[in-house]
């Protein structure tokens, strides 16, 4: 009799019913999240004398600085992301292969902190480095290379592929290696007993399934190539035209714009290419589901 | 058999690759970072300015107070929404997942054009909204965090064990789910603290003074100084998130020791 | 593809070792399986089985000794070119494609024309009644069908030797007994020479001609089942193959040991004993008969157990000095039996097998 009086006290209402107990989270990702986005969004689509219309949007769309700088930006994510997602998938397969144990676990927490690394610390770390007087030029330029003969400079377009290397090769570590770890070894071994070469299992089998994986792994550094300020603000205001950095220049106040609100549709256009990579991401992760029920 | 033959060549290759790309830099930096006056020889002088530069202690100050404000709301926030959802609002969990994942989607740099549109002068005038856009951008981390620790967890076992013998709701989140969950509300905290410190886009663009972007200042006065802050900033953050690394696997491993 | 078009092969082991610095997985195998044979290999893991079996496919490398089939040195014969076929003990299908393209995969690698593969592929869905599963995906099928299509899957290459890893192991025991009939079943209507390693004594045991006990990297027993019950040639084969109670004896001289109240024959083995040793006598529960308390002979207890199994019952006895006895008595004989009742028993075999204490 006593368990049953106890049952039917527990599954009488919890901390609250329904939604209430949720409503903290709701309130405050709505207020700080979801509102900005939305306000930006419309004080976008504000001209300068708070008419609606779509003026803020032209100088993106139409050939121009603006719009330069979005494929510039494009084009350093689009790099950054393929060089990060191919080195990172080699050690990723480098580290699954042969070094599993607790070597990968340190290898792992090290991915993990230059994953999240960026902004002013690690674009200062480079310029210490590869700047004019750094240590690795110097370096360099005693053994007979003069890395900056060739009008490189850390501030320039390469410069900052270099420097977003550092943190996208290790993401791709991170979010990829699950995915090669999770090709199981009897899936090699089956085909090879088949009669199978290496090469076709790759071919048939390994690269197949690896592949959304990959390409989900590939927007998600992309998403973050483009999105990312700090790192390129330290290091380029004014020598390399990206969107982020633009849009910290409008705040700031030092370049004006015929369109008060245009940092806003700026703004606007970098959530729409961050999403339609995210889309990428999501549909990716999808198709692995798919697979690993089996 | 023939997959010897590339074991170490590979092993090789990915080593020195390795090498090169995130050892030389790091150490090149460390390097520069111990230059004496006047660009000769070696010397602790460019840490010696970074202690007695005008701002040091303000800046560090300021970041390490709104960290650890972050922090603590943070985890207010999250810790009985994560339970709650778990137990009894799994219908919403597809929701809240994306509004958790929403902060990586969105460039940080539109949200700060949001706040600055969006927020409320009272809000505005403080540097204390910073605490609420730090834990905005540290929600896909936290989630992830809390939401693993809490499946390896037999939440809904506990709290009816608890429940069954009279605990009320508060005594058992604070007594029996919070220990059961320790490494993920480690691992949350630290991320949290980690990113607050290090953040530079949100504080930058609603023009507050926090430690990286004094950093940046400071740079156009004293390059080196500004190097050897960076250096310090960066062995700091690799020693935070190992510790965080280190706990989170340990919290984890001890749940299950416990149950 | 009956077993009248095909060759079966005979599959030989010679002295085969594997070391890793120190330890021994495997010490110096010899087995030789006979055409159209199944050999199963039995033992608890680590006891080298899988890896006898990973050598003979070419997965692992022998540190010594030779692997012959038909005669013909392999040792050097890459896996992929030894025309075997091997079913694992799971999630071995290739995920990204259907049963179909998963049964011919073998086929393709070695170029056969389509029709060909086509008409092959048919065949072997027929062999293991799964035509309608062509076009499915292994994350569609249960367990069962799973390793019925690697099964399909390994016999399509016509292969010379078929080896299975604990192909039952992951499987439901409702679902293990029918897909080892089947196995069963199609190995003998293919006549193929098939080795099949298993931890589980009964899946060797009922599916085997000939079952290979191992311990430790050393083949203790090769033999058929019903000789390996009956006369086990160690201690340890005694008591992995069914059921056995250890009760404690005293050698009395060559070849006799009195256990308790009984004087008994020992079977001769390669163990050597002296006189006095305590050892202990390995006996069956079928071995062991009830008695009433006078006899001179019993050894007298409690019954601490009793398990309705359905036409026996297994009965516990509780015995001073000794671990739990039991016993394997017809139902009916124990209707009456309640736990706590006194009870005598006495070893009913003439020979038993004795072990080092």
């Amino acid at each position: 009799m006593g368990v049953v009086k106890a049952h039917s006290r527990v599954r009488s209402s919890g901390p609250g019913t329904g939604v209430l107990p949720l409503l903290p989270f709701f309130i405050f990702t709505s207020f700080f999240l979801l509102w900005p986005i939305v306000a930006v969004t419309l004080r976008s689509l504000h001209g300068n004398e708070n008419e609606w219309t779509l003026a803020n949007y032209r100088p993106i769309l139409k050939s121009g600085p603006y719009f330069h700088a979005f494929v510039v930006s494009i084009k350093l994510s689009l790099v950054t992301s393929i060089i990060g997602s191919i080195l990172g998938a080699f050690f990723a397969y480098v580290i699954v292969k042969y070094a599993r144990g607790k070597f990968e676990a340190v290898i792992d927490s090290v991915s993990a902190v230059f994953a999240n690394s960026g902004g002013v610390p690690l674009a200062f770390m480079f310029v210490a480095a590869f700047g004019v007087e750094g240590i690795v030029t110097t370096t360099l330029k005693s053994l007979g290379w003069d890395i900056y003969a060739d009008h490189f400079t850390i501030f320039s377009f390469t410069g900052v592929v270099m420097v977003y290397s550092f943190f996208q090769i290790p993401l791709m570590v991170l979010v990829f290696k699950p995915a090669i770890a999770g090709l199981r070894r009897e899936w090699e071994e089956a085909s090879t007993s088949l009669g199978a070469s290496s090469l076709t299992y790759w071919r048939r089998v390994g690269i197949p399934i690896l592949f959304p994986s990959f390409i989900g792994a590939f927007f998600l550094l992309f998403a973050g190539g483009f999105s990312a300020y700090a790192t390129a603000r330290a290091l380029t205001v004014g020598t390399v035209p990206l969107v982020p950095i633009i849009i910290g220049t409008l705040v700031d106040g030092n370049v004006i714009s015929d369109q008060a609100n245009l940092g806003d549709a700026l703004a606007v256009g970098m959530i729409v290419v961050a999403t339609i990579a995210m889309a990428g991401y999501i549909w990716a992760q999808r198709k692995t589901a798919k697979w690993r029920s089996s | 058999m023939k997959k010897l033959a590339l074991k170490w060549p590979l092993i090789i290759i990915a080593s020195s690759f390795a090498f090169l790309t995130f050892v030389v830099p790091l150490y090149g930096a460390a390097l520069y970072s111990f230059r004496g006056e006047g660009g000769k020889g070696h010397s602790w002088v460019n840490y010696q300015w970074l202690i007695h530069a005008d701002g040091f202690y303000l800046n560090l100050f300021t970041s390490l107070k709104l960290a650890v404000l972050a922090g603590v709301l943070n985890l207010l926030l999250m810790v009985p929404t994560m339970v709650y959802l778990n137990l009894k609002g799994q219908k919403f969990k597809s929701l809240i997942d994306f509004l958790c994942i929403l902060p990586l989607i969105i460039p940080v740099v539109s949200l700060a054009i949001g706040a600055q549109v969006a927020m409320p002068e009272i809000l505005q005038n403080s540097e204390y909204e910073l605490v609420f856009f730090f834990v905005i951008i540290a929600l896909p981390y936290t989630y992830r965090a809390l939401d693993t620790s809490l499946q390896t967890v037999a939440l809904k076992t506990l709290v009816e064990a608890s429940r069954s013998l009279g605990a009320t709701w508060t005594r058992t989140i604070i007594r029996v789910i919070v220990p059961a969950i320790r490494g993920g509300i480690t691992g949350a905290l630290f991320l949290t603290f980690a990113l607050s410190i290090g953040e530079y886009t949100i504080t930058s663009l609603l023009h507050w003074e926090t430690f990286p972007t004094w950093t940046v200042v400071a740079a156009q006065q004293n390059i080196l100084g500004a190097i050897a802050i960076s250096v310090f900033s960066f062995v700091g953050a690799i020693a935070l998130l190992s510790i965080i690394a280190l706990f989170s696997k340990k919290g984890a491993r001890q749940v299950e020791v416990d149950e | 593809m009956s077993k009248k078009d095909r060759v079966s092969s005979t599959l030989e082991l010679r002295g085969i070792s594997r070391h890793f610095g120190p330890v021994k997985a495997l010490d110096g195998l010899d087995l030789t399986i006979e055409p159209g044979e199944l050999v199963a290999l039995l033992g608890p893991s680590g006891c080298g089985k899988t890896t006898a079996l990973r050598i003979v496919a070419g997965l692992e490398v022998a540190t010594s000794g030779e692997l012959l089939v038909n005669g013909q040195r392999y040792n050097d014969t890459p896996a992929n070119a030894r025309d075997m076929g091997m079913v694992f003990q799971s999630y071995s299908l290739f995920p990204n494609l259907s049963v179909a393209d998963n049964i011919e995969y073998g086929l393709r690698a070695r170029k056969i024309d389509s029709v060909t593969r086509n008409k092959r592929v048919a065949q072997m869905l027929e062999l293991v009644a799964l035509e309608n599963k062509a076009k499915s995906f292994p994350h569609q099928l249960s367990g069962g069908q799973q390793q019925r299509v690697a099964l399909a899957r390994a016999l399509a290459i016509e292969p010379r030797v078929l080896l299975l890893d604990e192909p039952l192991s992951a499987l439901d025991a409702q679902v293990r007994g029918q897909i080892r009939e089947e196995i069963r079943r199609i190995q003998l209507e293919l006549g193929i020479t098939t080795l099949f390693v298993t931890h589980d004594q009964e899946e060797a045991m009922t599916i085997a001609d000939r079952v290979g006990v191992m311990s430790h990297g050393k083949l203790e027993q090769i033999d058929k089942p019903i000789t390996l019950y009956n006369s086990p040639a160690t201690p340890f084969v005694a008591s992995f193959v069914g059921l056995a109670n250890r009760i404690p004896a005293e050698i009395t001289g060559q070849g006799k040991a009195k256990v308790l109240n009984q004087k008994i024959k020992i079977f001769e083995s390669s163990e050597i004993f002296s006189a006095g040793e305590r050892v202990n006598v390995i006996i069956r529960p079928e071995s062991l008969e009830l008695v009433s308390e006078g006899d001179d002979e019993a050894v007298r207890g409690i019954v601490a157990l009793k398990s309705f199994l359905g036409p026996m019952t297994k009965v516990g006895i509780a015995v001073e000095g000794m671990p739990l006895v039991h016993l394997n008595i017809a139902s009916r004989d124990v209707r009456k039996l309640e736990i706590g009742d006194k009870i005598a028993f006495k070893i009913a075999s003439d020979e038993v097998m004795a072990e080092h204490v």
